[in-house]
Formats: structure tokens, sequence, C-alpha cells
């Protein structure tokens, strides 16, 4: 049994501690994720935890156990996020599963939700109403035209798993407080995916371009940075350049992991590098948008 | 012409309740099902109505409006004018129209104000908006009162109906042709 340590606070810069500790792919014995010292996990650890519960299984591999957190209120909060809801049909659960409800709480915007199909898109946008609108208004202090750009943004990266990963993903959208990063509240968007990352997605089209330089890192740069997709339509790759336009406006950060590197694209409030190459390989993508609350909401 | 609700088309067009004109596949269903309204509706103008629609992403932007446009040049349709935009949908299909140097003219949902989108030369938006402001009129009204030579203003309009942004009438007078 191969025992992968959970960080205590997982996220999508400690994810890379998670990837490390995977070791070679697949794993050659049963692996135990054992998050129960772990007291915090962002919606890019929950969303990143699935992928890689759904990437075992997917590779037919032993269903992997999951040791749940012991802290006082923690495994809680994992249920009412949607998580577990989710986790107990890819990992065998260990540890006290609380009740498992999802509910609505002041800091979730979107529970953990599964994207599959075109269908689940709507769903996933659908649920921004009213209440989500509120919570945006209230919370970061955005304004309507503000949370019209969140909508867009929201299905373009989720729209991303059905068009580009070739298998289906996860998402969840919270706010919390970036006290130490950005002082202030902030609303995430997370979306993972178990499939064929980004380099496998524009090798085809792309590769010849880069020669011996083609790696995760430059097929995350030609699509995030350069808007340019697998397909030849003009109007294909605009969904991340539209999100970038929109992140750009409100001091929003979007950063994309998948295979061994992490390309971002950051506000001044973060010191994350542009782009991060040879990090311990995970399986899929996972991006992660950022948007603050306006200065004055703080 | 009774405008299209977009809304509508959406709900028949994939069959579901959903007013959020969001994926790429929604977008070509929705864009079908418009190429075969307006194919029933000969030389008319399409006046695309989107006060009842929610969110609209990048990729419907695309498909609906973008790639409608270049459809619609091979069929014998009028023009198309955008009604009830929000400012993200004008975004959206602003930066879709712009990716094929198509432009379009719409009317904003808050204001009712006309505005173009899509690639825009600079002497357009300007003529456009006094088109706007004076109603039906030819070039030396327009040269006036923005304080240009009659040929820049009557070159800006020519481009504008070339684009079907603006009717062109043949006493050399020109029009929106939307509702004010």
């Amino acid at each position: 049994m191969r025992v992968i340590p959970v960080p205590s606070h997982l996220d999508d810069r400690s994810l890379d501690q998670l990837a490390a500790s995977l070791g070679e792919w697949p794993p050659s014995e049963p692996v135990l994720l054992d998050a129960h010292a772990t007291e915090w996990s962002s919606p890019s650890g929950f969303t990143a935890l699935l992928t890689l519960g759904q990437s075992m299984r997917e590779a037919g591999l032993p269903t992997p156990r999951l040791a749940l957190p012991t802290g006082d209120g923690v495994a809680s909060y994992w249920a009412k996020a949607g998580f577990l809801r989710h986790a107990e049909e890819l990992f065998e659960l260990h540890g006290k599963v609380p009740r498992r409800r999802t509910e609505e709480q002041s800091d979730q915007l979107l529970p953990v939700t599964a994207v599959r199909e075109a269908r689940d898109v709507h769903e996933v946008v659908g649920r921004m109403t009213e209440r989500a609108t509120k919570l945006l208004k209230q919370e970061l202090g955005l304004e309507a035209s503000v949370v019209g750009g969140f909508g867009q943004s929201l299905s373009e990266t989720c729209q991303n798993i059905v068009e580009h990963s070739g298998t289906g993903g996860w998402v969840a959208v919270h706010i919390y407080n970036f006290r130490r990063r950005l002082g202030r509240k902030a609303a995430v968007i997370a979306v993972s995916d178990a499939g064929i990352g980004f380099r496998r997605s524009l090798e085809a089209t792309q590769a010849k371009r880069f020669g011996d330089r083609w790696g995760d890192g430059p097929a995350i740069e030609t699509a995030l940075i350069h808007n340019i997709s697998r397909f030849r339509d003009p109007g294909r790759g605009q969904g991340l350049a539209g999100t970038k336009r929109y992140l750009a406006r409100w001091q929003g950060k979007i950063s994309i992991r998948s295979g061994t590197a992490r390309v971002a694209i950051t506000p001044a409030w973060d010191d994350e590098p542009p782009m991060t190459t040879g990090l311990a390989w995970f399986p899929g993508a996972q991006v992660t948008i950022v948007i603050p609350a306006r200065e004055e909401s703080a | 012409m009774t405008p299209i609700r977009l809304d509508l088309v959406l709900r028949e067009a994939v069959a579901t309740p959903y007013s959020d004109l969001v994926t790429r596949s929604t977008g070509v269903a929705v864009r079908n099902h418009l190429l075969a309204t307006l194919r029933d509706r000969p030389l008319a103008d399409a006046h695309l109505d989107f006060s009842e629609v929610g969110f609209m992403d990048f990729s419907c932007a695309d498909e609906v409006v973008a790639k409608l446009l270049l459809e619609v040049a091979q069929l014998p349709v009028g023009r198309i004018v955008l009604h009830g935009l929000r400012e993200d949908h004008a975004e959206a299909i602003d930066h879709a129209l712009d990716r094929y140097d198509l432009t379009l003219a719409a009317l904003t949902a808050d204001s009712g104000r006309a505005c173009l989108l899509g690639r825009v030369a600079e002497d357009w938006a300007p003529t456009f908006a006094c088109l706007h402001a004076l109603g039906r009129t030819a070039a030396p009204p327009i040269a006036a009162e923005l304080a240009w030579p009659v040929a820049r203003a009557s070159a800006a309009l020519v481009a504008l109906a070339d684009r079907r942004c603006v009717i062109a009438h043949p006493d050399a007078t020109f029009e929106l042709g939307i509702a004010r």
C-alpha cells in the first residue's frame, strides 16, 4: 500500500506536493490518500482529488482509499462542499463519514459538480442563479456586468472539459478570504478533468512548430497565451481569450496545470511565475480562476 | 418585422427550459434553427432579440451571431440587427465578430442605445452615432455635425452600408433602419 499524504492546506499550489508523492504513474501498488491531518481544501483541491480518483478508475487500478480529515468540522465541510458525495463513488472512504449532505453555504457559489457533457455546463451556469448573483454582489462588491463575465468564464472553462478532455471532470466555485496573498475575499472557479491534457490535445497541430521544446508548458502557453486550440476554425480558442480579458479588467488570475507544467497569468497581488515546468506529473488538466473583491468591499 | 426572440429559439432548438446561451453545441443548434426560420422569410431583415437571454458565452456568440452572419451572406436575407443586448452579451459578440472582420448594428437592453459591434473603423462609430441622432439624412449634415469633409462622412456611410449596418437609399440618404 502506497500512502500519499494530502497537504494540510490543499489548493492549486500545494497540489504539487501531492503530485510529487504520487511517484510513478500508474502506481504499482494500491494507494491510500491520507487526508487525516488535512485542515482545509480549496475548490481546486477538491476537484483535483476527484480527478485523481477518476484517473485511477479509468486506468483500471484498484479503488484508492481516502482517509478523511479528523479535525473538527473538516470532514463535515467536505461533505457540505459536495466533495464526499462524489468521492464515495471513486474512493474507499476511511474514517468518520459525516452525513452526506450538500448545503447551500454563504461561501459556496457552486458545490463540487460533475461535468461530462454540454447539458452539465447548462446546469452549472443555470445554478448561477439569483442567489449566486446576489452573493457575488454582496460578498465581492461586483456589479451586474461583472457577474455576466463571471458566468461566461465559468461556462468556457467547463466547456474545455467537454470539448477537449475526452472524458469528464469537475467544477466548484467558492468565495473565501485570500488573507495572505490578497488581503480580501475572492471568488475561485476550480475546474479539473482527468482527460488527455493540453499537450496531447494540441500535439497533432502544434508540436512540429516547437520541435524539441514541445512539452506541457509550451502546450498550455499555446492555448492560454496565444489562444490556439486544436481546431482550425478561427472562432475556436476564444473562450480563454475572453476569460483573460475579463480577468485583466478585474485584477483576476488564471492558472492552468497540466501534466508537469503550470502556466499562470497573474495580477500584481500574486507572485506565481508565468510558467513553472518540471513539476511532478498529475493527470488531466486543472484550471483555477480567481476573481478578487473590489478593494472597498474587503 | 417582429423580432425573433432568442430565448424562445433556444428552448425550441434544444428542447429544454434553459435561458442561457452557453456551449458550442447549443450555439450550433440555435444557429441552425435561426437559418431555417430566415430561409422561410426571404429578403426580410432579421431582428434578433436577446432581452430574455441570461448568460451568453464566447462560444455561443461565435456560433449564434458570427457564423450566422457568415452563412446569411449566402441567403437572400436582408440585414441582421441585434436587440436587447446586455453589456456582457455585447462584449462576447463584439469579440466574436472581430475575429472574422465582421460588423453589426445593435441596440442595448438598458438604454436602447444603438451601437456597432465587431470590427469598427475609426470613422464608423461617430458616423453611426450621428446618424442615430439625426435620423435619415445624407452625408453633408453628418459631415457638418462632425466637422469633417463631406467625402469623409460619405466614405464612412458607404462603408457602413456595405456592411449592412445602415440602409443606403437611392436618393443618397442613409438611415439606421432600426427602432430608436
